[in-house]
């Protein structure tokens, strides 16, 4: 028995056996062929060159239309590599006088070249053995025509390990046969585990080397509600699964009972449950599910992976399906926040040589410093709000001071002017707030907050800048905690201050889904949550078997403890006797 | 043969980009033309071997044509490095 540690990506326990999906790393094992498949897969390998040449001159062509000619010639580096006689010429001596497959014989070849990139001690040229790599894996892609094929061939429910998984891939996927996934790389929001969240089949991603631990037939188990994968368990570890299995089961369809009723306390107070919507993996589940609305909607996808900012348009196609969807609910967009971990591949003023992205420029910082980009943004929000009645809120992510949300304000303000001119308005009035994940902006909330009219509390980055902890640096992760007197007093002062000027405050973030955390951020008296789909029910549950006299005492106790392990032992203590 | 000394004067040095101009450029001719930085040779028409020299900013680069077209390609290269391989503006 293996276990990995991993991130959970989507909910739910997985039991079954492995399938690998085949062929998309550079294997260093040799694969060899006999005689007379040598012409098949030098074949194969030509087909695979032409194939991943034509797309790179389409990609070519686009980036030059759009960025010009000197962006375009990045796509001609790799088409050079994989011409380049060392690299294709290697191949195919491996393949002719080795008798090595296609696949292994890229694979060493690539390896090899980037090898003699690694004796280079100029980091900077050492890391254009990257562009090799790429060159490669982009080869290596096309040579798995058959990836399809093999996906389409799984004919019995089984359990997908795969180094990764794009949304290519998933069309490919035989329905009801995929009972879970994992993957080698990803996080949370990447894009394999918004693809396990549509699916609505549990999912564990960045486990590093499942694909080389799982052999194929190996009994697994995916525990999507920890983030591990079980490799061939024992048989009271199986046992055990089976019967949280079963448990996780009966839950859901008790939970699916409560969806028609209303989010209150036991004791009659009322929050605000929201949903953090993603059209992409909008499945049939989350359609039915009631909320009280979109309380994020995250806007970056629309910026990434494209080779040129999305237009007013295209975005615009994308909140008026949005506002629709939920009707005359809040629907809360929040601006950009692209920089730190979400780096768009267009240029960007101000993103070069970012050594310390998450301090750096990111959020509203690079909006303002991109007037472009923000002002498009805008524009398509306001034109939305000027064809439906909607209730739109927009969200500044990562405001500091005071002088940012003015800014935005101001360009929002000359957005409503430049409608108002052809005649167009707002159906409804769209509210303006900020998010709140800056230390500063929470310490000095009381200078910004007669400027807004919402606020929602970041809790993931404002407790990953409370505690000054990077969460995906190994060595200080454990560091990373919600339970940190000083998190607690923080989002109680937030609190404290918006209410005192009658502004409503939400908390989106991890921390809304945790049952442990719960009753602390009802006590705190926050106004609404917004959580995934998948949480929703769950949340919803916890909140309607709280008491919030209760939580207020609880939430009091805990503001006046001076260390993580005391207030965490009374939010467990509280969780053991409600379960 | 023609041989000449080029100074690489792009602050970048020669990265992907410039390295897949200097291929691109060289292989349009039929000359043989290798470059040489601290007695390494390699094919200038290898994008990978351009790569591997790991020419930064201020290095200077030994050009040899060989052929029936080595003067055009020489004036070629040079031009490719006077100007900057088209990265400052």
């Amino acid at each position: 028995m293996l276990v990995l540690k991993g991130i959970p990506a989507s909910p739910g326990i997985a039991i079954g056996k492995a399938v690998l999906l085949p062929g998309q790393t550079l294997t260093v094992s040799k694969h060899y062929i006999a005689l007379e498949a040598v012409d098949r897969e030098l074949a194969k390998l030509e087909h695979a060159l032409q194939k991943t040449l034509q797309e790179l001159d389409e990609s070519a062509v686009k980036v030059r239309e759009t960025l010009g000619p000197e962006y375009a010639s990045l796509m001609d580096t790799h088409k050079l590599i994989l011409q380049d006689p060392a690299l294709k010429g290697t191949v195919i001596q491996k393949i002719k006088q080795d008798f090595l497959t296609a696949h292994s014989a890229i694979s060493l070849a690539v390896q090899e070249l980037a090898a003699n990139f690694d004796k280079i001690e100029d980091p900077f040229f050492k890391e254009r053995r990257n562009d090799i790599y790429d060159a490669g894996k982009r080869l290596l892609a096309n040579l798995e025509g058959n990836k399809k094929d093999f996906l389409a061939s799984i004919k019995k429910p089984s359990l997908l390990v795969a180094h990764d998984l794009f949304p290519s891939d998933t069309i490919a996927l035989p329905e009801n046969q995929i009972l879970g996934f994992c993957t080698d790389i990803g996080g949370k929001t990447s894009h394999t585990a918004l693809l396990a969240q549509s699916l609505n089949i549990p999912a564990v991603v960045g486990l590093s080397t499942a694909s080389k631990d799982v052999a194929n037939g190996d009994t697994l188990i995916i525990d999507g509600e920890n983030g591990l994968l079980v490799i061939n368990p024992d048989r009271y570890t199986l046992a055990n699964y089976r019967q949280i299995k079963r448990e996780l089961k009966k839950t859901e369809s008790l939970l699916k009972t409560i969806n028609h009723l209303p989010v209150v306390t036991q004791d009659g107070r009322r929050v605000h449950l929201y949903v953090n919507y993603d059209p992409r993996t909008d499945n049939k589940f989350n359609k039915t599910l009631i909320t009280d609305g979109l309380g994020l909607l995250r806007t970056e996808f629309l910026f990434m992976n494209t080779p040129v900012p999305p237009s007013e348009e295209a975005q615009y196609k994308i909140y008026l399906a949005v506002a629709k969807r939920f009707d005359m609910r809040p629907a809360t967009i929040r601006l950009a926040d692209l920089g730190a971990d979400k780096m768009p591949d267009f240029p960007l003023d101000e993103l070069d040589d970012d050594d310390n992205p998450f301090m750096g420029c990111r959020g509203v910082r690079l909006l303002l410093k991109n007037p472009d980009l923000l002002h498009t943004q805008l524009r398509a929000i306001v034109h939305t709000a000027c064809e439906v009645p909607a209730q739109i809120k927009i969200m500044i992510p990562m405001v500091s001071s005071v002088e940012e949300v003015r800014h935005v304000r101001a360009a929002f303000n000359k957005t409503l002017e430049e409608f108002a001119k052809t005649g167009k308005k707002p159906l409804n009035k769209i509210a303006l707030g900020a998010m709140i994940e800056v230390p500063a902006a929470a310490i000095a909330l009381d200078g910004m907050i007669n400027e807004l009219d919402f606020i929602s509390i970041g809790t993931n980055d404002l407790i990953q800048y409370l505690v000054a902890v990077d969460r995906v640096n190994p060595e200080v992760a454990h560091m990373y905690d919600p339970c940190h007197p000083a998190v607690g007093r923080t989002i109680h002062s937030i609190i404290q201050t918006a209410h005192k000027r009658n502004k409503f405050v939400s908390i989106c973030g991890e921390i809304a889904s945790d049952s442990k955390m719960l009753p602390l951020l009802l006590g705190w008296q926050v106004d609404g949550l917004s959580v995934t789909p998948r949480m929703y029910l769950r949340v919803k549950n916890n909140i309607r078997n709280s008491n919030f006299e209760h939580c207020c005492d609880l939430a009091q106790a805990a503001l006046l403890m001076g260390s993580s392990a005391e207030i965490r032992a009374l939010v467990e203590d509280n969780n053991h006797e409600n379960s | 043969m023609i041989q000449k000394e080029l100074k690489i004067i792009n602050r970048l040095g020669l990265h992907a980009r410039p390295a897949a101009l200097i291929a691109q450029t060289a292989a349009g001719f039929t000359s043989e033309i290798e470059l040489t930085k601290d007695n390494v040779t390699i094919n200038a028409k290898s994008i990978m071997g351009v790569m591997m020299l790991a020419a930064e900013f201020g290095s200077s680069i030994r050009i040899t044509t060989n052929g029936s077209d080595e003067v055009q390609a020489a004036e070629a290269l040079e031009k490719l490095f006077s100007d900057k391989f088209n990265e400052e503006f």
